[in-house]
């Protein structure tokens, strides 16, 4: 802890804790504490945000959203690794007809508006309440994947005989999930509220990630690797969930796995090629889209989430999609095609239906 | 707070390695990261966003296109903003934020009104450090940000500016000086009118 009664103006300016409470209003319960705790202080802290904030200036509003509208366009235009050799019966005004066709296609579906966005509803299919009250557990008992969606819009998809539990609603500062079984998990990025995986006695915790789980019960390791983002595996303390932060932790990273031994507790790491680890589409899938059919869209997600999606292939005859989809719910990529190609969705058990007015 | 910070620092490198060795949902990722902080320094340096935006996105091209020669790097951030730097230069033709007094701000008059005083009394040492900030050299200005908004070390700032350190250190100490010089005047002004307005 500083000792902030001495601070000078220039300390409170070099203060890294303290610039971030400036511009990003950082813990600000703490700064307001420490300030009403040394009132001869106020003077300079009054003048060390005011400087900082004249030397920040004007920024503009960027809105996460148009930074990935930019995004995908510097990836769409990234040329392609392999070069297709055209056959020779393809001449050029073919080619060119062809293009003028996408890219009418694409202006159209950018300019049709980007509302109806319908959230969707957290699947009941296999829902039944748990021991404790509020508690929810979902048992894949089909022989495909299924798909679960979290209170807070963050997808697993369960292999079969995997089950989870989680509360109806989750606490504020925290999402626990327990799991029993072999999951692919997309987290809802929200670094307020860190995202728990309790399985055996491993205990992962993610911000906004994905990854994919193997702790069956009748095997002695746990399993885990990352696809995206940044994981924190550590032992489960015998005290109970709450301490789970204390005790050895690994960090790690895309394509690292570890293999956690649920008796010594022993975490062994290894940097894989691809970070497959259940044999699930959704965990070697990228989802990136060029002018891609919307139906071929569709029967992606079908097979990635185990889903069924309905929509009336003649309105979506002439939509395509240009788009990268990362490690987002199932729902946030939902949301995110309807608004470029203008439909909306509703959601039964595991049946999305799409209306779409086209894209002619 | 500070581990997450170390730990997003060596998630960045490792996906800097696997964007190198030709990862595209690293590249991705990696230029989603960095996009909002690359746009915000470029206003530093131009007000037409329309040429901020293209040269993010030529400068994001050009990396993926040599991305295999660029695996020695360790500081991703000074990287980027010393490339952008050098893009937006060449191609700004125009008056930079960094580089003259606005005419608008010239002209402000030292003596307003004595009710806008009482209301205003903080909008007013904010607009007057503005102006203060505002006739600042530009390189000391740009150093200023980069050193406090960006939190870049006095090395990494004389790299992506192509300065000396001792330059960096100097435009800073400077700087800080003039813009609490300012400060002063603005505090010692306020209080003078405040007493003449309750006399």
């Amino acid at each position: 802890m500083n000792n902030y009664s001495h601070f000078q103006v220039k300390d409170w300016l070099d203060d890294q804790a303290f610039q971030r409470w400036v511009y990003h209003g950082e813990q600000d319960a703490f700064w307001k504490e420490i300030i009403q705790n040394h009132p001869g202080q106020q003077a300079n802290v009054d003048q060390a945000r005011e400087l900082l904030l004249a030397i920040r200036g004007e920024l503009d509003a960027l809105p996460d959203s148009e930074v990935k509208l930019r995004v995908n366009e510097i990836l769409n235009a990234v040329p392609d690794e392999k070069l297709c050799v055209l056959p020779w019966w393809r001449s050029n005004w073919l080619k060119m007809a062809a293009m003028l066709l996408l890219a009418l296609g694409i202006v159209i579906a950018l300019f049709k508006g980007r509302e109806n966005l319908q959230s969707l509803q957290t699947f009941v299919a296999g829902l039944s309440e748990g021991d404790k009250p509020g508690l929810m557990e979902i048992h894949n008992q089909t022989h495909a994947i299924q798909l679960v969606n979290l209170p807070d819009g963050s997808s697993v998809i369960l292999k079969k005989q995997a089950r989870i539990s989680y509360p109806a609603a989750f606490a504020a500062d925290r999402r626990e999930v327990t799991l029993r079984g072999e999951a692919f998990f997309e987290v809802v990025k929200n670094p307020e509220q860190p995202f728990f995986v309790y399985a055996g006695s491993m205990v992962t915790k993610v911000r906004g990630t994905s990854f994919s789980i193997k702790a069956n019960d009748d095997e002695e390791d746990v399993e885990l690797v990352v696809k995206t983002g940044v994981v924190e595996v550590s032992a489960l303390k015998e005290g109970g969930k709450s301490e789970a932060s204390a005790g050895k932790k690994l960090i790690l990273k895309p394509n690292e796995q570890v293999t956690f031994n649920r008796k010594s507790l022993n975490m062994i790491t290894k940097t894989v090629q691809k970070p497959v680890l259940l044999n699930l589409p959704a965990e070697s899938q990228n989802f990136e889209f060029k002018r891609t059919p919307l139906a071929e869209v569709f029967a992606g997600l079908e097979k990635t989430y185990g889903i069924r999606i309905q929509f009336d292939p003649r309105a979506i005859a002439h939509c395509t999609l240009t788009a990268k989809l990362g490690d987002e719910p199932v729902h946030e990529k939902l949301d995110l095609i309807c608004a470029v190609v203008n439909a909306r969705y509703e959601t039964r058990g595991s049946t999305v239906t799409i209306a779409s007015e086209g894209c002619e | 707070m500070k581990n997450s910070e170390r730990s997003s620092e060596t998630y960045l490198i490792t996906r800097w390695r696997q964007f190198c060795a030709g990862d595209k949902s690293a590249f991705g990722e990696l230029t989603e990261l960095n996009y909002a902080a690359l746009y915000h320094y470029g206003t530093r340096f131009t007000p037409d966003r329309d040429l901020i935006k293209d040269c993010l996105q030529d400068l994001f091209l050009e990396i993926w296109e040599k991305r295999e020669t660029l695996s020695y790097i360790a500081a991703i951030k000074p990287y980027l903003f010393q490339s952008l730097r050098n893009n937006l230069i060449r191609r700004i033709r125009r008056q930079s934020v960094f580089s003259d007094i606005r005419d608008d701000d010239v002209q402000d008059d030292i003596s307003p009104e004595s009710d806008w005083i009482i209301q205003e009394t903080d909008q007013l040492t904010s607009h007057r450090l503005k102006r203060a900030i505002d006739a600042l050299p530009k390189r000391q200005k740009e150093a200023l940000y980069l050193k406090y908004y960006e939190n870049l070390s006095y090395e990494e700032i004389a790299t992506v500016m192509g300065l000396q350190r001792q330059a960096v250190a100097n435009y800073l100490q400077y700087g800080i000086q003039k813009l609490r010089e300012y400060w002063q005047h603005a505090t010692i002004f306020l209080a003078l009118c405040s007493e003449i307005v309750w006399h």
